[in-house]
């Protein structure tokens, strides 16, 4: 899996790099079982302190997409999304939705773009995962 | 006397050549160790500067060769033939160093990285699924230092009582050792010394950090797997031809047997794997397919961690070695401790025997 920073971009470090992980979640790039590298390992492949990855990984055990052990280091876990979730992803997509209507995009291309996002996760995903 | 010119000359084209064709098979994204972005590859200043690099070393290294054959007809002195690629290897320095200078200047006053979107891409998959060490590949080095002790011990009782161990440039010994074990077998030590350093180095190697473009991360990564196995190869292939130059060595000293040709015994295999290795690692260099779609990132502007465009120190940078900007292979970053411990190191290997047998 490739993971990139945009060094000059808005959004932080760790978040660039937890929501790049979130994605090759969804497009089953990374599976469930598949490994993570080592805190460090990362780090120093990116040239960037090791905190700042560890951050990442800390975002995306909260949220228990990863599983962080001392032995095989961060493991992808199966997931299968807790009550509390989907009311809490509902807030946040209502937002984002709103910037759409609030700086005037049409519905129905909204609509169309959340298909094709939806869609293309299921076509990077590698045939026999479900 | 004919063998050490015709020895030297060599090395000196070869120094010659590669210092020529090094432009070609360097990455574009770092001409003459200048990091540009990939509008800016084919610059004016760029191919300026290429033309003037090779016209400049052209026109040095004739010189140079000239000079070093005409003192040496004159003076008869055989040390002036090394000396003469030394002064080819400064001067080649001086000219990529102008190149490196005028590219870094252009880039400097024409404000190249403004409003660019620099970024760093990683492939965690060299890191769950590193490339292996190709094991394989260090069989024939094994099996020449074995085979080169069992014929030494075998032949060991039929050995002369005194070994040559160190001769002029016309290939007669000029100075001798009673036969003892550390005598005989010095060049099976000296395979064993530099295989395991070799060997060390081409699994750092597959170890190492790549330098992945994340314009086209993809290409890159896939690119830089199959350059580290090739490299790590190449090492290997390399040393198993040096424990052949022993070998060789060994079997002419443990027979007394007395010949010019004797420096050739050693040079050869050498020359001739580096020359493989150069052609292998220069092919492979230039096979970097760019069909990927451009991410819109581009590489970081790296440059002030590259002293005089060649040498690598940041402190802050745990890698040990990394890629070479200018030219093949790898470096050392010069700003990690175990780099200076590395360097002692080989240091010592190379320079232990060399002062006890002079010592001696």
């Amino acid at each position: 899996m490739i993971l990139s920073v945009d060094l000059a971009g808005d959004v932080p470090i760790y978040q660039q790099l937890r929501d790049q992980i979130v994605e090759a979640i969804a497009e089953g790039v990374l599976a469930a079982g598949s490994t993570l590298p080592a805190t460090r390992a990362l780090a120093a492949d990116f040239g960037i302190n090791f905190h700042t990855v560890n951050k990442a990984y800390d975002l995306l055990r909260q949220q228990g997409l990863i599983r962080l052990n001392r032995k095989t280091g961060a493991v992808v876990t199966p997931t299968v999304a807790d009550p509390p979730f989907p009311a809490e992803w509902t807030a946040r997509a209502r937002t984002l939705l709103a910037e759409a209507v609030a700086r005037g995009l049409p519905a129905d291309e909204v609509l169309k773009t959340c298909q094709a996002i939806l869609e293309s996760f299921d076509a990077r995903k590698p045939e026999g995962t479900p | 006397m004919t063998i050490a010119i015709i020895l030297s000359s060599a090395l000196l084209a070869l120094v010659l050549a590669i210092a020529l064709v090094l432009p070609s098979i360097s990455s574009p994204a770092v001409p003459f160790g200048v990091r540009v972005p990939p509008q800016r590859v084919g610059d004016a200043t760029v191919v300026r500067q290429t033309r003037l690099y090779r016209w400049r070393l052209l026109l040095s290294g004739i010189v140079t060769g000239g000079v070093g054959v005409v003192v040496y007809g004159a003076t008869g002195e055989t040390l002036l033939l090394p000396l003469s690629v030394l002064v080819l290897d400064g001067v080649w320095y001086g000219c990529f160093f102008l190149a490196n200078h005028e590219i870094r200047a252009a880039k400097a006053a024409g404000g190249w990285y403004k409003d660019l979107h620099q970024g760093i891409a990683v492939d965690t998959e060299l890191r769950t699924n590193p490339p292996r060490f190709p094991w394989p590949w260090l069989a024939p080095a094994l099996i020449i230092i074995v085979a080169t002790a069992v014929i030494g011990v075998i032949s060991y009782p039929s050995m002369p009582d005194t070994f040559a161990v160190h001769y002029r440039a016309n290939g007669l010994p000029n100075s001798v050792a009673a036969k003892s074990v550390g005598s005989a077998f010095s060049l099976v030590f000296v395979q064993i010394g530099v295989t395991a350093l070799l060997a060390g180095i081409a699994a750092a190697i597959v170890r190492s950090r790549p330098d992945i473009d994340p314009a086209h991360p993809v290409g890159s990564a896939r690119w830089y797997r199959q350059y580290m196995s090739l490299g790590a190869k190449a090492l290997l292939g390399l040393v198993a031809m040096i424990d052949l130059g022993m070998l060789g060595s060994s079997l002419l000293m443990w027979t007394r047997t007395v010949t010019p040709w004797a420096p050739l015994v050693v040079a050869l295999p050498i020359l001739t794997a580096a020359v493989a290795a150069v052609v292998v690692l220069a092919r492979n260099n230039r096979e970097r397919q760019d069909a990927e779609e451009r991410t819109g990132l581009i590489h970081r502007d790296d440059d002030k961690n590259w002293r005089g465009g060649l040498f690598y120190i940041n402190r802050e940078d745990h890698a040990l070695l990394v890629p070479r900007r200018f030219g093949l292979g790898w470096t050392l970053n010069f700003g990690n401790p175990r780099a200076a411990m590395l360097l002692a190191g080989a240091a010592a290997l190379i320079g232990l025997p060399v002062i006890l047998r002079f010592g001696g």
